[in-house]
């Protein structure tokens, strides 16, 4: 059962936020639709956890499935009151996932339970039914499998446990297959007795069908079928195919020493259950608009991904270290030798793209929870509030939306918490009594730009800037010629936002300091606007993907410089005799050829003396040629992301950037190309 | 209108008694082969609609010769004759695309019923 865990605890995690969010878009006044998602969210995550022998979700789902059940068929059943207690049943089935994959024991949430029993007993008039972990409670679909369909291996480990999903199936199979999902025929086979060599009719049996279509799950596996390792002589696959029954029939019925035992044809749905191996399809239980996506993508884990990332990276390295020995090679060999690298070069860096490509997530997947945030915070704190979302299908790396999702939680809880006021006060300010928070994303060029906007009550520079006085963090002088825009940054530093009375003052709390940082550090800005008595705007403006690079790191006097290992060909140590001259210039025999010896320090125009005869050097290939870079030392390797310079560092000319290294050191990473132009 | 059969073996002996065999089934033998080359060549020359093909033989494989032919006619029937134990290479000549095999020593009524389900007549 473990192997099935992780996809267990990703897809009922996912349920239940959609579940979450389905129950907020009710109360906003969704209809049916929402009512319909919730009812699948609710018997998936029964069914799942029915599955895997998870009993106390398996009951709530239930419950909840039959609370939903009864607001679909009377939709004026639905109260505030109803929906609190099935979002509360969703935060206790969410915490019992946690615990799932956490392998500790799952608390029965008893109180939740027992309000959602109770309420079952009045809505439909009769006790809870009995939730079977242990047994199938739904009858087959109609074209869903046949009784015998099920092959052991798609089976759970424990037997006696049936899934217990699939309400709708029957109408999703045929949609998916109008979808252009090619049928999925579950085929038994049964070699005869009779036969000499069951090995080879078998494998016979297994080429004549994949050559229809592909196969999957087969029983028993390929090399112990090849073996003639058959169990009673039978064999059993799922074979997606295009062609129709009868070719399928054919193509075995032309086979000697072989019977059909059965031929049956799979709903789309069936392969696509939560206990279908890992490898099938994904679920897609999702909502109507997820089923066509979802038909042709697969789950993977993000830890592939971020392996993926590193593979490339280091083939990326590994080529550099290829390009520079091709260069060493004699005249015939060299030039095929180049023309290889430079293919293979081209190759990775798409494939590079490429997984930057796949790594990419659109924010919906963190915005999704903000409504179910925004209704909590602004109950317990007695504000009305409208939050509205657009753009959320705007597509970020999924790195920076990680990072993004508690920044972007906090700056609404500020809003919310210290922005609106209450519906009184509003009202009192002449404004309408319910507030609005706006996050809006954007794409402009190459970056995202989500904005954060409240109508609440603005944030006051004037007092920002005292308070700032009275801490110490700026001089009264510094504080008078500062403009509203920086003023308002004051509460995103450290020492500030922690600080009680700013909080109340400036109506934004704790923690903007962490949202900027955490926004810097992914190459990001913020900025916020705000004006007294009208409302405040936060702005981040996001790179679409982290700019990874990977840094030589080299010492020169005290200082450490990152150089961009994609122009580093070479690094070598070589006594100052090794050295010869060309006019005024210093050559460093590099390969079979001289390279120019530029020393960094002279050319950073730092305060050094090379005290050492012996020096390390770096060879870089600029524009003009390969150069070569005396250091003091070499360091090593780092991946870093890159942050681009703001003003005024930017204007200086030779640096390409800035970021901080594993340790904490901010160092600048050195565009030399510019740095050797004079 | 007969089935017309070319036979592949380099022995006398098996040519002959596949040839008696599809003779008592209602075939007819259109030519024979004793190596893979010449089997290539007689299958372009007659475009039979079965061939039964050794896999051991001198210049060119049965394996080889299957996977020629059926590049060259994708619609070909090739049924391997091969003696027992020699699976691993059955298998080949499976994925060469023979359409299925027949384990010598064999009876007559086992082959005909092999040909004839893969003609579809069975």
């Amino acid at each position: 059962m473990s192997k099935y865990l992780g996809l267990f605890v990703s897809e009922a995690t996912e349920h239940l936020e959609g579940l979450g969010s389905d129950l907020v878009t009710l109360e906003r006044g969704g209809g049916a639709e929402a009512v319909d998602s919730m009812f699948r969210h609710a018997h998936s995550v029964k069914g799942m956890a029915a599955s895997m022998g998870f009993e106390p979700i398996a009951v709530m789902a239930h419950r909840v499935e039959d609370v939903v059940a009864a607001l679909r068929q009377d939709p004026t059943l639905q109260s505030r009151e109803r929906v609190d207690l099935l979002l509360s049943a969703a935060d206790v089935m969410l915490a019992q996932v946690k615990c799932a994959s956490e392998g500790t024991s799952l608390p029965a949430g008893e109180a939740v339970l027992q309000q959602l029993s109770e309420l079952v007993q009045k809505l439909t008039g009769a006790a809870p039914e009995h939730t079977r972990v242990a047994d199938a409670g739904v009858p087959a679909p109609s074209n869903g499998p046949p009784a015998e369909a099920p092959l052991p291996a798609a089976l759970p480990p424990t037997p006696e446990v049936i899934t217990v999903a699939r309400p709708v199936s029957g109408e999703r199979g045929a949609q998916k297959s109008e979808l252009g999902l090619p049928p999925r025929f579950n085929v038994r086979v049964q070699i005869l007795p009779s036969c000499r060599v069951p090995g080879v009719r078998g494998f016979l049996v297994y080429k004549k069908l994949s050559s229809l279509g592909n196969v999957f799950n087969l029983r028993p596996a390929l090399e112990e079928l090849k073996a003639g390792r058959i169990p009673e002589g039978k064999i059993s696959l799922e074979l997606e195919t295009s062609e129709p029954e009868a070719a399928v029939r054919q193509a075995l019925g032309n086979v000697s020493e072989v019977e059909l035992s059965s031929l049956a044809l799979l709903a789309a749905q069936a392969s696509a259950a939560p206990h279908a191996p890992p490898t099938a399809q994904p679920a897609s239980e999702g909502g109507p608009s997820a089923t066509a996506v979802t038909a042709r993508t697969v789950r993977v884990r993000t830890e592939l991904l971020d392996h993926f990332l590193d593979t490339v990276g280091e083939m990326l390295l590994a080529t550099a270290r290829l390009k520079e020995m091709g260069r060493t090679l004699p005249e015939p060999h060299r030039a095929p030798m180049e023309e290889g690298v430079y293919r293979l070069h081209a190759l990775v860096k798409d494939l590079h793209g490429k997984v930057m490509t796949a790594r990419m997530t659109p924010l919906s997947v963190i915005t999704d929870r903000l409504p179910r945030a925004a209704r909590d915070i602004a109950r317990k704190r007695g504000r009305d509030v409208d939050l509205v979302i657009t753009g959320a299908e705007i597509e970020l790396d999924r790195v920076i939306l990680e990072d993004l999702a508690d920044p972007l939680l906090h700056m609404l809880r500020n809003s919310i918490d210290h922005g609106i006021e209450s519906p009184e006060d509003r009202v009192a300010a002449g404004k309408s009594a319910q507030g609005r928070v706006l996050v809006s994303i954007k794409r402009v060029r190459d970056r995202v730009v989500v904005e954060i906007e409240d109508d609440g009550r603005g944030m006051n520079a004037k007092r920002l800037k005292e308070v700032a006085v009275e801490r110490g963090l700026f001089t009264a002088e510094a504080a008078e010629r500062m403009t509203d825009r920086e003023a308002f940054l004051i509460s995103c530093l450290p020492g500030v936002t922690t600080a009680k009375n700013v909080s109340e003052i400036s109506g934004r709390g704790v923690g903007m300091d962490s949202v900027k940082r955490t926004v810097e550090n992914v190459g990001g800005t913020l900025e916020i606007e705000s004006e007294l008595g009208k409302g405040t705007r936060f702005t981040l403006r996001l790179p679409l993907t982290v700019a990874v690079v990977h840094l030589l790191l080299v010492g020169v006097a005290t200082e450490v410089y990152g150089l961009p290992i994609a122009k580093v060909v070479g690094a070598m140590e070589a006594p100052s005799s090794a050295l010869s001259r060309s006019r005024e210039t210093l050559m460093l025999p590099h390969g079979n050829q001289l390279v120019p010896v530029h020393w960094l320090g002279d050319l950073l125009e730092l305060n050094h003396a090379p005290a050492r005869d012996t020096h390390p050097y770096v060879i870089l290939e600029v524009d003009g040629g390969p150069v070569a870079l005396a250091v003091d030392t070499l360091l090593g390797q780092e991946e870093v992301v890159l942050k681009a310079l703001s003003q005024p560092l930017d204007l200086v000319s030779g640096l390409a950037g800035v970021t901080i290294l594993g340790n904490g050191r901010p160092i600048f990473i050195l565009d030399v190309p510019r740095l050797l132009s004079p | 209108m007969a089935k017309r059969v070319l036979v592949v073996d380099d022995a006398i002996f098996m040519r002959n008694m596949i040839r008696d065999i599809f003779a008592s089934g209602g075939f007819e033998v259109v030519g024979e082969a004793t190596h893979g080359i010449e089997a290539i060549q007689k299958y372009k020359e007659l475009k039979p609609d079965l061939t039964t093909m050794d896999i051991v033989m001198p210049y060119k494989s049965g394996i080889e010769a299957t996977r020629e032919i059926i590049k060259f006619d994708s619609k070909a029937v090739v049924v391997i004759c091969s003696a027992l134990g020699q699976e691993s290479l059955v298998m080949e000549a499976i994925e060469a695309g023979a359409a299925d095999f027949i384990v010598k020593p064999f009876r007559a009524e086992d082959v005909l019923a092999v040909v004839k389900k893969v003609m579809g007549e069975g």
